[in-house]
């Protein structure tokens, strides 16, 4: 007879293949245990906490009608973040399509302003609290346009590599350097113009 | 240092650079005081980001997030569930017993034809005799008409009626990665 699974103490692997097998209650337990992790991920690529709340959700609806594609290869938490990002990206490129360019791409059509940045020889994060370097960055990411965004998130923290932005982006190798070099730089100066105000 | 250099350095903090590249780049790190402070800038602001992506959390309790979520599935449900995976019973076992019972209720038939009608007596010279009807033969059915012939396409039969299901299912099964949209899984994407 088989084991019954203990869900609230269950790793998640045993929960995924119970929930592969079509049992919900597990997978309502992965949804509880990851639903910050996704919501977080969604959020700072829509910067919106209303679409980044239907976009998890989407996603966990997405994951389970796809649960039994996973294969168990990598994490059920990297799985889930990919089809969050890929969501997120998917509405991204719509809204995008809607709107006129931004004044950061066409900044970056036109040569990048990144190459007449100088470089700050100071350190914007020196001394601050922590509590303070979270809302620098987040205003900071905020300010940035949805592609350099994107692929700081897609580098930073979910360590992709180059070729795989592209494809996830799809754009050229060139392209996600160029992007990301032009989000890292303006990062910086906005960080330490943020400092530069506060110290005022 | 020209914008190509710049991009070296950055793919060289990345760990995206060749070797032989690499050491390029590393030597020009070295010896240029430019590229040593954009490399120095690139670095802080890596830290920076680690040290301050600003934890967000969700403020729906976990009943109502999840019944949002379930809500959904449920609705989309019923467009999946046609196409889940059949089981032995409804899979190879059903592919098998539907031509061999329909080939013995037609084997059946025959032989119950047979006995339940018996050959007429030999009538007179001259006499002609009408060939027996049948109550209502497969794949008759009875009309204002009289007995009218059923359309039976090849698809409506039963064995081919069950193939036919079979196939459609791949049209859109959901676990057919070539009927996904785009394969977010799919790391090769």
């Amino acid at each position: 007879m088989a084991k019954k699974l203990d869900i609230p103490n269950a790793d998640d692997e045993s929960l995924v293949r119970a929930a592969q097998r079509g049992a919900m209650p597990p997978y309502e337990e992965l949804v509880h245990r990851h639903r910050d992790k996704i919501y977080a991920r969604a959020f700072s690529m829509l910067r919106n906490e209303e679409e980044a709340l239907d976009l998890s959700q989407e996603a966990w609806v997405k994951g389970w009608q796809r649960l039994k594609q996973f294969k168990h290869n990598a994490s059920f938490t990297t799985w889930m973040t990919r089809i969050c990002i890929n969501l997120c990206l998917d509405f991204l490129r719509k809204r995008k399509r809607k709107q006129t360019d931004s004044l950061d791409q066409m900044e970056e059509e036109s040569g990048g302003v990144e190459r007449r940045m100088p470089v700050e020889e100071f350190n914007p994060t020196e001394n601050v609290e922590r509590e303070e370097l979270r809302a620098q960055i987040d205003e900071g990411m905020a300010k940035l346009s949805y592609e350099h965004r994107t692929v700081l998130i897609l580098h930073e923290f979910e360590r992709l590599e180059y070729k795989e932005i592209s494809k996830a982006m799809h754009c050229s190798i060139g392209t996600v350097m160029s992007r990301l070099f032009y989000a890292r730089r303006k990062l910086a100066t906005l960080l330490i113009s943020l400092k530069k105000e506060r110290q005022k | 240092m020209k914008h190509e250099d710049k991009l070296r350095i950055q793919a060289w903090m990345d760990g995206e650079l060749a070797p032989k590249e690499a050491a390029r780049i590393a030597t020009l790190i070295e010896q240029n005081p430019e590229a040593l402070a954009l490399s120095e800038e690139l670095r802080v602001v890596e830290n920076a980001l680690h040290l301050g992506e600003k934890p967000a959390i969700l403020d729906d309790s976990r009943d109502f997030y999840w019944s949002q979520i379930e809500r959904q599935i449920d609705a989309e449900e019923p467009l999946l569930e046609p196409y889940a995976a059949p089981g032995i019973a409804s899979g190879n076992l059903l592919r098998w017993m539907v031509p061999v019972g329909s080939l013995g209720a037609i084997v059946f038939l025959m032989i119950n034809f047979e006995s339940m009608n018996p050959q007429p007596q030999p009538s007179a010279p001259g006499i002609t005799t009408e060939a027996p009807t049948p109550a209502t033969p497969t794949g008759f059915t009875e009309s204002a008409n009289g007995l009218e012939e059923e359309i039976m396409e090849p698809g409506g039969m039963g064995v081919f009626n069950f193939q036919g299901s079979q196939g459609t299912r791949h049209l859109t099964d959901p676990e057919d990665p070539n009927t996904l949209p785009e394969s977010i899984e799919n790391p090769d994407r």
